[in-house]
Parts: structure tokens; C-alpha cells; sequence
């Protein structure tokens, strides 16, 4: 049977792993797999944001919805995301199953602009805070109305930024602002806010050549000339061997910039450069709310999920087409 | 003569006709995920549409089927991407048939995505592991 050439086994290398980015190298399939998983990370990978906010007190400069579409922006940690229902799928009652709460009650009572932050969130469900959360401390007890940030220990709720939490709104004195909010399940697809990726990209592979009986023909500072000419450290010029030797070539970006030095120097066929269409370059930026890691592979397990929903259909249509040829 | 936003019609309509967002991914009561026609004039040959998709299984599905030797004519297209669905054309030879091209299609994709989620984790495994080797 020729079904072990229709059988594809992809390779997979990991190239660099932060807690922020990922970044591997997919070979051994083609382009619409590839494109496939892309596109799975961007818009069908199920986080957590803010959906549903009640507004109780807002006197700031900012409209309600003003301030609930930002709210919806704020990346939240979706750990907890695979323990939860879409709110479209789930029937039952439990509440805990879609919604997870989040307030936000802050009241200027300083003369100084207060920067209300994302620090300034009040969480219910731990697991579900926004990414780098630290919570500014409140000024007194439960009893204590309002959430008066204290300078310096703790969370710095002014300024924005990685330390101060993502900026909301800013109070004037005596503008208060106090919101409850409801955070769900959802995929980019339906909203951006739900997205769990910055941008997640590939590129083919490279694949580079140099004709080196070209490359002889030059002298030394043609050479250096021409590794120096790609804005990427594709080429490096080894001063030991005085040759043009290949560096990274998985960081050329298909600018052309050498290809057009060459020309320029009389030497156009010195490296010819193809794209291999079956090896990729991914690079997936999180925004936090998952590990980059962990996003590709709950991806691969959603188009895993979409194969398995397409095969049972599948199943059953044939079942129907025998029935009625029978 | 009145602006757009303030006509009878439009008091009428709504100024919108923005279609849910769910539209896009909830498959409503008593509508089918996946339906196959066949064509009624080529044997071996019919239109698979499935419901609440887009180019990402399209186009994977379809390229996969191309690998199939018995795979005569495979072609998808989104008919209006409002309407969030795919149709895919499948015509093979007599050795083989729409449906079973299909499933096969289907099958080896799916032990393709299985095999590339494994290694995905073992090589994440294994690069963390030496990263904490490097560490030291």
C-alpha cells in the first residue's frame, strides 16, 4: 500500500526557550501544517480576560466602556483556563465552572494623581491574576473601604510598566471608581483580548551557498565587506582562514542585502540562498498569560481536537452512505 | 433628505447588521458539523461541507489529500467568509472513493499532529533539562 508516503513524522528542535518566547524549528511537513499551527496559537489556544464588567461607582475621566474594554485587554494567567467551560458550551449551574471574579474599587483621596493600575485588581480566585501581578496593599482591614496604595512596600501602584502594572485609569481627588468584573474562557478568534500570543510567526529555513571559487576571486576587504553587508550575522569573516565562512543562517530574513552586495561588487553568483519549503522557523511571543511552551502544545492539542470532531463526523456520514446504499 | 444613521430604516434595522461572534465557532441545534453530497454526474467524486471551519482545516485537509494517489481532484473554498464554513471538493479513481479518501486524509493528519505533540514535548523536556545542565 502507498499509505506510508502519505504518513508524515515531523521533527521538531527547540532553539531558544524563555519565559516570555519560544522559539523552534518544525521540519519534515509542509507548509499548510505549519500554517495550521500558526494560526491555531493566534486565535484558537482558550485563555482567560475579563468579559462582563458592572459598573457601580465610576467618576474618572474615562467612560464606562472605555474603561471595560481596557479591562478586557489585561492579560490574565490562564493555568486555570483548561478547568473551565466556554460559557456558550457549559448548561449546568455552577457558576465557578465560567466565571471567575475580579473587582476593582479605587477612590483618590490624595491631592496627587492616583495611577489606577492593574495591581489594583482584587482577585477572588488566585490562580486567575493578571500577568505580574503584585497587589498593592490596602490600607486597613476588610472593613476598610477603599484600596489606598501605600508608597513604596509592596506594589508600586503608580507609574506603568513591568513594575507598576498595567495603567487603567488615572483619579483625581475625590473621583472614585469601583467595578466588578467577571472574567471567562474564549479563544482570539472571538476576541482579541483572548489571545494568548504577542505574535507568533514562522519563516522558512534558509539554505545557504557559497561558491567559493567566486568567493577566492575577491580580496580580503571585499570579503569583510560582504559579511559585514547583511544586516543579520548570516556571514562572519574568519581572519584565520581569510574565508567568508556561514554563521547563523537561520537569522537571514530574506532582505537580500548581501544577494545585492554581490551584484554590486561584480559577483553575482558568490551565494545563492533558496528557502527550503518544508523546514520552519516559529517563533511564538507570549503575553504571559501562558508559558510560550505550554501554548504550542495546547495548540497542537486543539487541532488534535478539530481532527478527532472532523473524523467522527466522517464516521457518521459513512455510516449514513451505507445505510442508504444498503 | 436625512443621514444614514437617523433614517426610518435604520431605526428599523439597527444601524448594524453585525452577525454574533459566536457565529463563528458555536454549531446551532439541529445543523450537522459535516455533510457529504455526492456528485451526480462524475462517479467517485462529491462536496464535503463543514460547518463552523475555516482555511485552517481547509487547507490542511486539502494538501493532505493531494498526497493520496488515488486523489484525482481535491479543492477547498471558503464561499464567503461571512458565512464560516468550508466546502471541499474530493473526486479519486475507482480504486478509492471521496469518503475513504477523506477519512484516510483525516486519519493521517491526525497520527501526524499526535506524533509532532510527543516530540514537541520531549524536546521541551530535554532542552529545559540541559538549559538547567548549562545553568550549573
Amino acid at each position: 500500500m502507498a499509505a506510508n508516503t502519505k504518513q508524515r513524522f515531523p521533527s521538531v528542535e527547540v532553539q531558544e526557550l524563555t519565559s516570555e518566547m519560544i522559539r523552534f524549528v518544525l521540519r519534515g511537513t509542509d507548509t499548510s501544517m505549519a500554517n495550521a499551527l500558526r494560526r491555531v496559537i493566534i486565535a484558537e489556544v482558550p485563555t482567560l480576560a475579563i468579559d462582563l464588567v458592572e459598573v457601580v461607582e465610576n467618576s474618572s475621566c474615562l467612560c464606562d466602556e472605555f474603561i471595560a474594554h481596557r479591562l478586557g485587554l489585561i492579560p490574565l494567567l490562564s493555568a486555570a483556563a483548561t478547568e473551565m467551560e466556554f460559557p456558550y458550551d457549559y448548561a449546568g449551574d455552577d457558576e465557578k465552572k465560567t466565571d471567575v471574579q475580579i473587582d476593582l474599587r479605587v477612590k483618590c483621596v490624595s491631592d496627587q494623581t492616583e495611577d489606577v493600575t492593574s495591581n489594583d485588581l482584587i482577585c477572588y480566585d488566585q490562580r486567575v491574576v493578571p500577568v505580574g501581578y503584585k497587589p498593592t496593599i490596602r490600607a486597613g482591614g476588610k472593613d476598610d473601604d477603599y484600596t489606598v496604595p501605600s508608597d513604596g512596600a509592596g506594589g508600586d501602584g503608580g507609574g506603568s510598566g513591568a513594575d507598576g502594572g498595567i495603567l487603567i485609569v488615572k483619579l483625581r481627588k475625590n473621583q472614585e471608581v469601583h467595578l466588578r468584573c467577571v472574567a471567562r474562557k474564549g479563544v482570539g478568534r472571538d476576541h482579541a483580548k483572548w489571545q494568548p500570543v504577542a505574535t507568533a510567526v514562522y519563516r522558512f529555513e534558509p539554505e545557504i551557498e557559497i561558491d567559493e571559487t567566486l568567493m577566492g576571486t575577491l580580496t580580503e576587504e571585499e570579503k569583510m565587506a560582504f559579511a559585514a553587508a547583511s544586516p543579520a550575522p548570516v556571514f562572519k569573516y574568519n581572519a584565520q582562514t581569510k574565508k567568508v565562512e556561514i554563521d547563523t543562517p537561520e537569522s537571514y530574513a530574506y532582505d537580500g542585502e548581501c544577494l545585492r552586495k554581490a551584484q554590486e561588487m561584480g559577483v553575482p553568483g558568490l551565494v545563492t540562498i533558496r528557502a527550503k519549503q518544508d523546514a520552519f522557523l516559529f517563533t511564538v511571543e507570549s503575553t504571559g498569560a501562558i508559558p510560550p511552551e505550554e501554548i504550542v502544545t495546547r495548540a497542537l492539542e486543539v487541532l488534535a481536537k478539530k481532527l478527532d470532531v472532523t473524523k467522527g463526523e466522517l464516521d457518521i456520514c459513512a455510516a449514513e452512505q451505507r445505510e442508504t446504499a444498503a | 433628505r436625512v443621514c444614514p444613521q437617523h433614517s426610518e430604516r435604520a431605526k428599523r434595522r439597527g444601524t448594524m447588521n453585525q452577525p454574533s461572534r459566536a457565529e463563528k465557532f458555536v454549531l446551532p441545534e439541529g445543523v450537522r458539523k459535516l455533510t457529504f453530497t455526492r456528485d451526480t454526474k462524475v462517479s467517485n467524486a462529491g462536496t464535503f461541507i463543514v460547518q463552523k471551519e475555516d482555511h485552517t482545516l481547509g487547507n490542511t485537509v486539502r494538501m493532505q489529500l493531494h498526497r493520496d494517489p488515488n486523489v484525482v481532484f481535491a479543492g477547498y473554498q471558503v464561499p464567503h467568509p461571512s458565512d464560516n464554513r468550508i466546502v471541499i471538493k474530493v473526486h479519486t479513481n475507482k480504486d478509492s472513493s471521496p469518503m475513504q479518501a477523506m477519512t484516510e486524509a483525516v486519519d493521517h493528519l491526525r497520527t501526524e499532529v499526535s506524533d509532532l505533540s510527543q516530540k514537541f514535548s520531549d524536546e521541551v523536556r530535554a532542552f529545559k533539562h540541559q538549559q538547567g545542565n548549562d545553568g550549573y
